[in-house]
């Protein structure tokens, strides 16, 4: 096996790949974020997210004032469409006279 | 490497009692597991370690943060894929299968890949043109990329339920069950909702997911899988607690990935809940304040991450190449600076702000940090207290949702 440094290991993203992304002009959480899918795995940023921002302060690509997580959104956890789409069934059940 | 080497063992040597033993399946064949484990735990005690691969380099993985928040447990549970090991509580005769395998036993090809893309894979970049080449990539990579398998039968639809308590806590950890109590003991509703199957049986009733915080919709959503049938449960409260803790944080070092690199908080808490000990050497690695400690306690061996060359090992963590030679490991825990686990409370339109560990969730002296169709309060790690101080953060949390919901009520 290679020897990788890991940032996101849903989306096997590595410390190498993002300094790639900076290299190329990429700088905030956002950016990486979008350039290299990072974050967007099943953890779905639980674990990459803070040791991003923790390697993006230390090159120095932004500062720690203004610095925010990328938007959360539903759903946090992993849930079935076959669950989503009961409440949808219910809702239409009750909307119907 | 079925069955070697296991990372775990029980402390005391004693058989168990008949009926605290039970047997599960693990790639069709049996391991013996305790009332009360989680599968992972079952698993690294059997010295199971990787269970999937990985997306992209295709790499071996297994378990890490041990606490339901990393995603790479992920394994197939009677027929169905992705379902957390470490959250999931073993029952008799249940079949664990690896996922996100090319063939069963054997060197997996795909494994090539890692050393095919030995520097970067920029997928912005590669095969893109021509486009013929392009279109055998996708396909080729869609294939590969899926999380797991299709279900072995579409999943019954699940059951949807109401509920309307006075007050909704989301996390069952020291500070969440500490309010649930203060707040129930002033006469309060309160569901307290905790995702670990494993937790059940304190104050908290059921293993319930949250899966999103609806503000618009006044809404908060779980799912709950640890009886028969999922049961999608939604809240509508006049209060809503956060007290989601913290969560280990990746260290950067070569090969931090490896089958048997855990999340230091994550070991210590299954250690300490299960009574197991680490059956295989280990090492912590982390700043030493806290490394050192925590190797104490778990009777290892502490390391400071700028000591540490590599993680070594094939299919799992072999040895550690450190700046003064080579020594051998079998189980190596990260430790970092928790970072409060503050998703929800963002979902939920809680401001955070980075702490220098992470980003806590800003809150007034009260510990209220927002307004809407409910009053957002937040305690514990996740508004950045420390963990020995969540629990009675979360009791003075509580103490002024009573205040704020008598006023409520009254007028
Ligand atoms: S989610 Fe199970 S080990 Fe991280």
């Amino acid at each position: 096996m290679t020897q990788r440094i890991f940032v996101c290991r849903c989306e096997d993203v590595t410390v190498a790949e993002i300094d790639h992304a900076i290299a190329l002009g990429l700088a905030s959480v956002e950016e990486i974020k979008r350039y290299t899918g990072l974050g967007t795995g099943p953890c779905q940023g639980k674990e990459c997210t803070v040791a991003l921002v923790r390697l993006l302060l230390d090159r120095g690509t932004i500062g720690a004032d203004a610095v925010q997580p990328f938007t959360a959104r539903p759903p946090a956890e992993p849930v079935t469409l076959a669950a989503l789409s009961s409440l949808a069934t219910k809702a239409q059940a009750q909307d119907e006279p | 490497m079925f069955g070697a080497d296991p990372l775990l063992r029980a402390r005391d040597t004693a058989p168990l009692a008949a009926e605290r033993r039970l047997t599960i399946l693990y790639d069709d064949r049996p391991i013996a597991a305790t009332r009360d484990d989680t599968v992972t735990a079952a698993l690294l005690r059997a010295g199971v370690v990787a269970t999937s691969r990985s997306l992209k380099y295709r790499r071996p993985r297994g378990p890490f943060c041990l606490q339901g928040d990393c995603g790479t447990c992920l394994v197939r549970i009677d027929g169905v894929p992705n379902r957390r090991a470490c959250t999931t509580a073993v029952r008799e005769g249940m079949r664990v299968e690896p996922q996100n395998r090319v063939l069963s036993g054997g060197p997996d090809p795909t494994a090539l890949v890692d050393r095919m893309f030995a520097s970067n894979l920029d997928h912005h970049h590669f095969m893109v043109r021509p486009k013929l080449v392009n279109r055998v990539m996708q396909e080729v990579a869609r294939n590969l990329a899926g999380l797991g398998t299709l279900p072995d039968r579409p999943a019954a639809p699940a059951r949807c339920e109401e509920h309307h308590p006075d007050v909704v806590v989301i996390g069952g950890g020291r500070s969440g069950r500490a309010a649930a109590s203060r707040l129930r003991a002033a006469g309060l509703d309160v569901a307290c909702l905790e995702r670990r199957e494993h937790d059940l049986g304190t104050a908290v009733a059921h293993a319930h997911a949250v899966f999103g915080v609806y503000p618009a919709e006044g809404l908060v959503a779980a799912m709950d899988t640890a009886g028969d049938g999922d049961v999608l449960r939604t809240y509508r409260a006049a209060h809503v607690l956060l007290a989601t803790g913290a969560r280990e944080v990746m260290t950067p070092l070569r090969n931090n990935d490896l089958p048997g690199v855990l999340a230091a908080r994550g070991l210590a808490e299954l250690l300490a809940r299960t009574g197991d000990v680490l059956a295989c050497p280990t090492v912590v690695i982390g700043p030493p304040s806290l490394a050192r400690p925590l190797a104490a306690t778990l009777g290892a061996d502490a390391l400071a991450p700028d000591e540490v060359r590599a993680i070594l090992g094939g299919g799992r963590v072999e040895a550690i190449a450190t700046s003064s030679g080579k020594r051998e490991a079998g189980c190596v825990a990260l430790a970092s600076p928790a970072a409060p686990a503050s998703e929800l409370a963002r979902q939920a339109g809680a401001q955070v702000q980075w702490n220098g560990d992470g980003f806590a969730v800003v809150r007034d002296a009260d510990g209220r940090c927002g307004a809407g169709p409910w009053t957002l309060w937040a305690c514990g790690e996740v508004a950045g207290t420390t963990a020995q101080d969540a629990a009675d953060d979360g009791e003075r949390v509580a103490a002024a949702i009573v205040a704020a919901h008598r006023q409520g009520t009254i007028r």
